[in-house]
């Protein structure tokens, strides 16, 4: 029996915020929520088809020229096969292995940050798309094409299942760190991504693969965007472009998995939950008792949003049933600032660690432009006050826009005179989240 | 403010050992010469449990382990650092250059002896 590390990844984890930090985001929070209730516009403002402002023409050409596509295409091609070395031929000790680091850190933050930065990145960059496209492109057969209908039911369900089972060997699994769990988790995702890319077409890529979803979804509170009427990258207020984020079947649900999984990850290093877990004895057991424990907290933010979005009046049945969706872009901006406020150190610091890992896949001593004799720089582990300042802030923002996000959605949605008292389960909710994710940083 | 906050955590704790005098709580920070750790690994059952403590950057932190079977102590800090355990009684010390949450692991037994909190 091994111990599960955070994260499956060595090495120490950030310090608490200190309780006055929490503290004061809290209250911070609080006051801007209701202000944005009193007294912010009574018509909604938002309005993903703005038109922002446009950058010059170069800028759309460079994106969207194949030559620009296809390098980053090859790119994330000879970086998959270079992973895939130290999957298949790395170290088995996974402390010297770069595949843990890729998977957990790279992958799953970086992305985050790069779509946030650039776009939808995942689309250009997916092995997978590039795989399906190649091979479309020697059969003679359209890249959207498949076998098979995508039904609009599935919705983002095989994303969401995707994610699950991705936040599943993280959190609640019973050796996440080790090399052959997650070789054997990316050897099923590319397995079942690649089916579906040929079963069901580009359809599959963009609506059931969970990262490109995730991707998707981050980048929808990006400055970059595309006009919606020509294709054209504008700079945008993220706000106007966050209610582009298409709504399908499962909406909720992929909300609802992000944010409660990084949660449960905060409350996973609660010395109770750590005695009560290994008090069970059974590994198991264990794995069940943090698998019940994840559910609970993706079930609690996924049922809370639901009931709260739903609590309007003046609506007919249809009209209600539909808010849940409608709303549910606007826990983009809490999760990512929760994603950034959980995983910065993460990304900064074990993804250095990660890279001069990767100069050497196999441990045969490569030392390519001398990556292997680098040295990870802790800035932010040194700091703990500014890192602290930092996660608070992400944390705030990701409120703040939330519930800007949410009060505009509501006044574009609910009839005249339910408008306020409408949204205000919405808001208690998203309170509730942000004291609750400051509470779990802070450590309990 | 954060210092004041910890030692009104900790020193219950330290408090509570004194007076009760079991083995449950052993953890006992503060000493002159850094942090120090009692271990007791006994039957399959580990002492004490994802205890929370304190310490600094720099500080010698001496884990003392009294076992009755082979394991190794992981210290997931930077830099790592293991010791191998054998039955009988045994003490390591290692200090932490990067501020952070340190798990201090038992790699057999499967749990974790304490959590250092590793300030600057």
């Amino acid at each position: 029996m091994t111990v599960v590390l955070a994260h499956g990844l060595g090495g120490s984890t950030d310090l608490p915020i200190p309780f006055t930090y929490a503290l004061i985001g809290a209250s911070w929070a609080l006051t801007v929520s209701f202000v944005v209730l009193a007294f912010a516009w009574r018509t909604p403002k938002l309005d993903p088809d703005s038109p922002g402002h446009r950058l010059p023409g170069w800028v759309t050409r460079f994106a969207d020229a194949p030559i620009t596509r296809n390098v980053l295409a090859a790119f994330g091609l000879v970086f998959a096969v270079w992973v895939a070395l130290a999957a298949f031929f790395g170290p088995s000790e996974s402390s010297e292995n770069a595949l843990p680091g890729v998977f957990y850190v790279l992958l799953w933050v970086g992305l985050v940050a790069v779509s946030l930065a650039f776009g939808p990145v995942w689309r250009v960059l997916s092995p997978v798309r590039t795989l399906h496209r190649s091979v479309c492109a020697v059969i003679g057969r359209s890249p959207t094409e498949g076998t098979a209908r995508y039904r609009n039911s599935w919705g983002y369900w095989p994303a969401v299942a995707g994610l699950f089972a991705f936040v599943w060997l993280e959190l609640a699994s019973g050796d996440p760190g080790s090399v052959a769990a997650v070789r054997t988790w990316l050897l099923v995702y590319v397995v079942v991504t690649t089916a579906g890319a040929f079963t069901c077409g580009e359809r599959w890529c963009e609506r059931g693969d969970p990262f490109e979803v995730y991707s998707t979804l981050a980048s929808r509170l990006s400055p970059l965007s595309r006009d919606r009427h020509d294709g054209r990258i504008v700079l945008r207020n993220p706000l106007d472009h966050l209610g582009s984020m298409p709504v399908r079947a499962g909406s909720v649900a992929l909300m609802a998995t992000l944010l409660g999984s990084t949660a449960f990850d905060s409350f996973s290093a609660f010395p109770w939950w750590a005695r009560l877990v290994d008090g069970i004895g059974s590994p198991i057991g264990a794995t069940l008792a943090r698998t019940a424990g994840l559910l609970v907290f993706i079930g609690f933010v996924g049922v809370s949003f639901w009931v709260a979005s739903r609590a309007a009046g003046g609506l007919r049945p249809e009209q209600r049933a539909a808010l849940p969706g409608l709303l549910s872009h606007s826990l983009i901006p809490i999760i990512i600032g929760y994603v950034f406020a959980h995983y910065l150190t993460y990304l900064v610091e074990k993804g250095q660690a990660t890279v001069i890992l990767l100069a050497d896949p196999m441990g045969r001593g490569w030392n390519p432009l001398g990556l292997g004799d680098a040295e990870v720089w802790y800035v932010l582990s040194e700091h703990p006050a500014a890192t602290a300042s930092i996660k608070v802030l992400c944390v705030l923002a990701g409120h703040v826009l939330g519930v800007i996000a949410a009060h505009d959605k509501s006044v574009r949605l609910l009839p005249r005179g339910h408008q306020l008292t409408g949204q205000l389960a919405l808001l208690f909710t998203m309170v509730t989240y942000t004291f609750g994710g400051l509470y779990l940083l802070f450590g309990g | 403010m954060i210092r004041r906050l910890a030692g009104v955590v900790v020193v219950p704790a330290v408090v509570a050992a004194l007076v009760s005098g079991c083995g449950g709580d052993s953890d006992t920070p503060a000493t002159e010469d850094g942090v120090v750790i009692d271990v007791v690994i006994d039957g399959g059952s580990v002492t004490p449990s994802n205890e929370r403590i304190e310490a600094a950057v720099g500080e010698t932190v001496t884990v003392r382990i009294e076992s009755d079977a082979d394991d190794e102590l992981h210290v997931h800090a930077v830099p790592e650092h293991s010791f191998e355990i054998h039955p009988g009684t045994q003490e390591t010390q290692f200090s932490v250059d990067v501020p952070g949450q340190v798990a201090v692991e038992l790699h057999d037994a499967g749990t974790t002896v304490a959590t250092l909190l590793v300030r600057p």
